[in-house]
């Protein structure tokens, strides 16, 4: 019957000239993704949804491994760091040629640096680029970053997009237009156009030959590139299992031992991915501010179950603050986050004076052991909220969830309403991570936890601008004990990073640089 | 644009006659076998929603994470849902939610929607100003006033409730000022005014009286659509929140699973459409009933 | 007829100024900051602030809305808080996709509405009339995105004849025809149930109605009588129907436009309110009431032609 009725349309649609399958050849790369992005500036775009664009748009300084720890060379041929950790000195390849084709200088580079840093232009990633004392270029391929600080994490730090070279002439004419009206770079792929909520074309820069090392080949080999938007991830599925596009890396969860099991269709994970999810309390609210409760909450949870659950089997439990996969990872510190163990947090609760009331919610001193969580609601925070509020509830704890639309959702996450929050964000080493969200300046956002304690920004300070290597690792092992001891978060899981693509594309292999899963996008070949 | 108003065909002048028989209304709903099958099931639809707490057979919040997402037969009779719970616990209970969201809804929306018809029709004097609000309220999609009100007082059942309400504010007015202003015409209204009768007993005793039937009709057939309105709002994240039981959210979120578990989805959808079936057929029975033209 | 066109337009600017007052008042009391969702999830408060100077809003509240509505009577929509295109711009791109959208769903679905409800009055009570009015019923009661998924599994999925992923061309092309196929199908859907249902009691209601009855005692026939006679009055409270439910499609039509990636203005209007982007969210209210508005002009206008007794009054 099937394929009767199949055959049947199929013929109808041929006759018509409209040959589904004649249609697909020649067409387009095309990558699936759930959400666009407000933006495409450098600077100015945090999301992945920009970032992932950007990075094959524009180059930046230096660029990182498919391990995702180690930085290579991408614009810089190499560099050097001064004894004392506060000058680092680029030097350039000499070859590097705008989509425009003017050939790229130190200027260039200068320009590109002091505008993310600049505080007129608002950029809110700009504490990334470290204590700047001065960035020059004493001759045309040198580029001089001067600190007043050691920063530890500055190459890292200069692998993100935020520190892409652009095109000031660009920049100046497009000016609040520069990333939505058009935009000019140094990356393997040109803007060609972008339609909100729908599609980011980009072609092949004809000059681009100066590809990090990790990639086979330097140069794009793929003319043109289609990001396109697909919000339902019903229609996301079905149109990579009906071949309607050849990329995505945000298959539904559900969805991936379905794919590998679709003939034509490559499903590829990667392994060194880091992208958590934490619940964290506010520490001074009642309630979330004892402890105990947060001791008790850490116990009560059943992780494991939770992300089988909740992740079909395609999340990794995460069982200590920061990822294991992550640089300056403490084993030692994971060694101190509570174990599964709802009759031990049933002890703690009582011990610290938390007795159950009449409708099994424990209370003190007339205060309800209840608390309220904030979080996106994005596919897996509904059913992980809902699962940690009936672990929750097993040892008479009450928790509140009230999940927000993802726009709404950031506004709602700077307010003082909530007494917990959940949140997911990547990142590549432990310096990052816990310098943006326990660092007491960060308060009341990013530092949502209200964190204030004199040793965390004590150990964070020397984590940052140690020059010795054991050192930061040393503060940042004790900053992870510290921190783990607190239960200020309750770590759920690390994202996996999927890759699907059709048998049309050659050279797929997903890397996942704040959750870019192409990156450069280099490599790719079309064979239809 | 007020001006013309044929929501129902009740709307037609025999409605006011109405009144005479609505003793025997039930009795000729009942003899047509349709209506007395769509009355059975909205009866039977409402007792086990009220009674949805003794019902259910598990815990409509607490579940096993071991069952998630087995299958009618796996476990309970209809299966588990994304966190283990029981499907028939929650269909029962999302019912219940379902029903009480969506009577609020159609309470409120059409309560105000009939003052204001009824003050629109009696008071000629305000009657522009009245509609045209109306018309601003109908030109502004529910759907972005829901949107709005969610951001304002959070998503969830309130949200929705007051999205809802406001559209059908305008419908409910127009309705009923277009069969009022019939009825007014009437020369027993002017009869009443000659007798000195005051306006309110005029309004009570005779304009509403004899409205009522196109009136029930809409109210039967906009509950209905107000269930769907709903569902459209959980589609995009702004109905019941978790872990709240309601078709319309248990639809929307269960859409992740709908090509391995679709009972998930499917099963709350069918609920709702037997809901809305069995009230669309009650809304046209009714008008079928209460309108002499159209019975043999 | 035309001063009556001319009266009416004036009598919708009022309602006009209303929406735009009540969208106006809306996006003040929602109370999301526009500056943080521009700033991100990782900003801190200096720059929160600083962005929320630039965007002046900091301004009284009457202020802001004087200055809008004197941009606005001078054509100028303003441009979006959160990506700075131009509001027009967006809604030039959106409204195309949204109208294609809209006629290809209701130049089948009215059609097969209306047939389908004369055919079931006309042989009213027959099993014939039963089926109609079962599937009309049964329409009307589905959930929007269960039928739109369910076609993406069908037609897209299981027999892979029809692409699902967006817009493919304008709609007097093909490959356009293909794309808005499924959507149409999809949206129009919903709305073949309540016009044939709207139909079937309108004609049977005329069919009561007393020149009906003296047309078939003159001896016509009652396929002429319902064609001739009957349909024609009938298709007033049809057309009225249409006219309101135009905020119900515009519901669908973002659930559609979800499920389809159809880049319609649907999805445009929903994200400016989630984003608190008060410019871009005023552009599509002022599109969508307008386009309300004269659809129901039209509609109106349609009354004085089907039942020249309506002009008059």
């Amino acid at each position: 019957m099937k394929r009767i009725a199949t055959a049947a349309i199929a013929a109808g649609l041929t006759a018509l000239g409209l040959d589904p399958a004649a249609a697909q050849t020649k067409a387009p790369l095309t990558i699936l993704r759930v959400i666009d992005a407000d933006r495409y500036d450098p600077i100015r775009s945090t999301a992945t949804a920009a970032v992932e664009a950007l990075f094959m748009l524009a180059d930046t300084l230096v660029s990182l491994d498919f391990d995702l720890k180690t930085v290579k060379p991408l614009l810089a041929k190499s560099w050097t760091v001064s004894p004392d950790g506060k000058t680092y000195t680029f030097d350039l390849r000499q070859d590097v040629k705008f989509c425009d084709g003017r050939p790229m200088t130190a200027a260039d580079v200068v320009y590109s640096l002091k505008r993310w840093i600049d505080p007129a232009a608002r950029s809110p990633v700009a504490n990334r680029a470290g204590k700047v004392k001065e960035i020059s270029a004493p001759d045309d391929h040198t580029v001089v970053y001067e600190l007043q600080e050691p920063f530890s994490d500055l190459l890292y730090q200069l692998t993100l997009a935020f520190a892409s070279v652009v095109d000031k002439a660009s920049v100046e004419t497009l000016g609040a237009n520069f990333g939505v009206q058009g935009f000019n770079a140094t990356g393997p792929y040109c803007w060609v156009s972008w339609t909100p909520r729908q599609e980011l074309v980009m072609k092949k820069n004809p000059y681009y030959n100066w590809g990090p090392p990790m990639y086979q080949n330097p140069s794009p080999q793929v003319d043109q590139v289609v990001w396109k938007v697909v919000p339902e991830a019903n229609t996301l599925m079905a149109a990579m299992q009906a071949k309607q596009a050849d990329l995505t890396y945000y298959p539904p969860l559900f969805s991936i031992d379905t794919m590998k099991r679709v003939p034509g269709l490559t499903v590829q994970q990667q392994p060194d991915y880091i992208y958590d999810v934490f619940f964290a309390f506010r520490v001074n609210k009642p309630v979330s501010d004892d402890p105990a409760i947060r001791r008790a909450a850490n116990m009560a949870i059943n992780r494991d179950a939770i992300v089988k659950a909740v992740y079909f089997g395609h999340g990794t439990p995460l069982r200590s603050l920061l990822s294991p996969a992550v640089l300056d990872y403490d084993a030692k510190a994971a060694e101190l986050l509570p174990h599964y163990d709802p009759a031990g947090a049933a002890k703690v609760l009582d011990e610290a004076g938390w007795k159950p009331g009449a409708d099994g919610i424990r209370a003190k001193d007339g205060q309800r052991a209840s608390f309220i969580v904030y979080g996106l609601r994005d596919d897996q925070n509904p059913r992980i909220s809902e699962a940690m509020q009936a672990d929750l509830r097993k040892v008479g704890l009450d928790m509140q969830v009230q999940l927000w639309d993802a726009t709404v959702g950031w506004g709602k996450l700077a307010t003082q309403e909530f007494d917990s929050f959940m949140m997911s964000y990547p990142y590549g080493t432990a310096t990052e991570a816990m310098n943006l969200y326990f660092k007491s300046t960060q308060a009341p956002t990013p530092n949502r936890m209200n964190w204030k304690d004199a040793r965390t920004d004590q150990l964070l300070e020397a984590a940052a601008t140690a020059v010795d290597p054991a050192k930061r690792t040393e503060a940042n092992a004790e900053l992870q004990r510290q921190l783990t001891e607190a239960n200020v978060w309750i770590p759920i899981a690390t994202r996996q990073l999927w890759l699907v693509s059709s048998d049309r594309v050659g050279g797929a292999r997903p890397h996942g640089l704040y959750g870019a899963g192409l990156y450069k996008g280099l490599d790719l070949t079309l064979k239809r | 644009m007020g001006e013309t108003v044929a929501v129902t065909s009740g709307n037609s002048p025999h409605a006011g006659f109405a009144l005479a028989r609505r003793a025997s209304l039930l009795r000729v709903l009942l003899g047509e076998p349709v209506g007395a099958v769509a009355l059975a099931a909205v009866v039977l639809l409402v007792l086990a929603a009220v009674f949805a707490p003794w019902l259910a057979p598990g815990d409509p919040y607490g579940g096993d994470l071991a069952d998630t997402l087995k299958l009618p037969g796996e476990a309970g009779l209809l299966g588990a849902d994304g966190q283990g719970r029981d499907m028939v616990t929650r269909l029962l209970y999302g019912l219940r939610t379902t029903l009480a969201m969506s009577l609020a809804a159609v309470v409120i929306g059409c309560g105000i929607g009939g003052v204001v018809g009824f003050a629109a029709a009696y008071y000629p004097r305000v009657s522009g100003l009245l509609m045209r609000s109306m018309d601003v309220l109908l030109s502004f999609p529910a759907i972005l006033f829901g949107l709005a009100l969610a951001a304002i007082v959070g998503p969830g059942i309130v949200a929705v409730v007051i999205a809802l309400s406001i559209a059908t504010v305008p419908l409910m007015a127009r309705v009923v000022r277009g069969s009022a202003v019939v009825v007014m015409r009437q020369d027993y209204i002017e009869a009443a005014r000659a007798l000195g009768l005051r306006d309110r007993q005029i309004l009570v005793k005779y304009v509403l009286l004899n409205c009522l039937s196109p009136i029930f009709v809409f109210v039967t057939l906009r509950f209905g659509q107000v269930i769907l309105l709903g569902a459209l709002l959980s589609f995009i994240g702004l109905g019941a929140q978790p872990p709240t039981a309601e078709l319309g959210a248990m639809a929307a979120d269960g859409r992740n699973f709908l090509f391995f578990a679709p009972h998930v989805s499917v099963l709350p959808s069918l609920l709702i459409f037997l809901v809305v079936l069995a009230f669309n057929i009650l809304g046209d029975a009714l008008r079928d009933a209460l309108d002499p033209t159209l019975r043999r | 007829m035309w001063r009556n066109v001319v009266q009416r337009l004036l009598l919708a600017l009022p309602v006009l100024l209303g929406v735009l007052l009540l969208g106006f008042l809306l996006m003040q009391v929602v109370p999301n900051d526009p500056a943080v969702v521009r700033a991100g999830p990782t900003a801190t408060v200096e720059v929160i602030e600083a962005i929320r100077r630039d965007l002046g809003l900091d301004k009284p509240l009457a202020v802001q809305f004087g200055l809008y509505l004197s941009r606005l009577l001078r054509g100028d929509l303003g441009i979006s808080n959160i990506n700075n295109m131009p509001v027009a711009t967006e809604l030039g791109n959106t409204v195309g996709p949204t109208l294609e959208l809209m006629v290809a769903s209701l130049v089948w679905s009215i059609p097969l509405g209306i047939a389908m409800g004369t055919v079931s009055a006309y042989r009213r009570h027959s099993w014939i009339d039963r089926i109609i009015m079962a599937v009309s019923v049964a329409g009307v009661s589905v959930p929007v995105f269960l039928l739109g998924l369910g076609l993406v599994w069908l037609f897209g999925f299981y027999w892979q004849v029809l692409p699902f992923t967006g817009r493919t061309g304008p709609i007097w092309t093909l490959e356009g025809l293909a794309g808005i196929a499924l959507p149409a199908l999809t949206l129009g859907g919903v709305f073949v149930g309540p016009v044939a249902r709207m139909t079937r009691s309108a004609v049977l209601d005329v069919l009561g109605a007393d020149h009906v009855r003296t047309a078939r005692a003159k001896g016509v026939g009652e396929r002429a009588v319902v064609l001739r006679h009957a349909l024609r009055n009938a298709l007033i409270p049809v057309v009225t129907l249409i006219g309101l439910q135009i905020g119900f499609l515009l519901g669908g039509a973002v659930v559609v436009e979800t499920i389809f990636s159809w880049p319609g203005i649907g999805r445009l209007a929903v994200g400016a309110i989630l984003s608190s982007d008060a410019p871009m969210a005023q552009g599509t209210i002022i599109i969508l009431s307008v386009g309300f508005i004269l659809i129901n002009l039209a509609v109106d206008m349609l009354y004085a032609v089907l039942d020249p007794r309506v002009g008059q009054t």
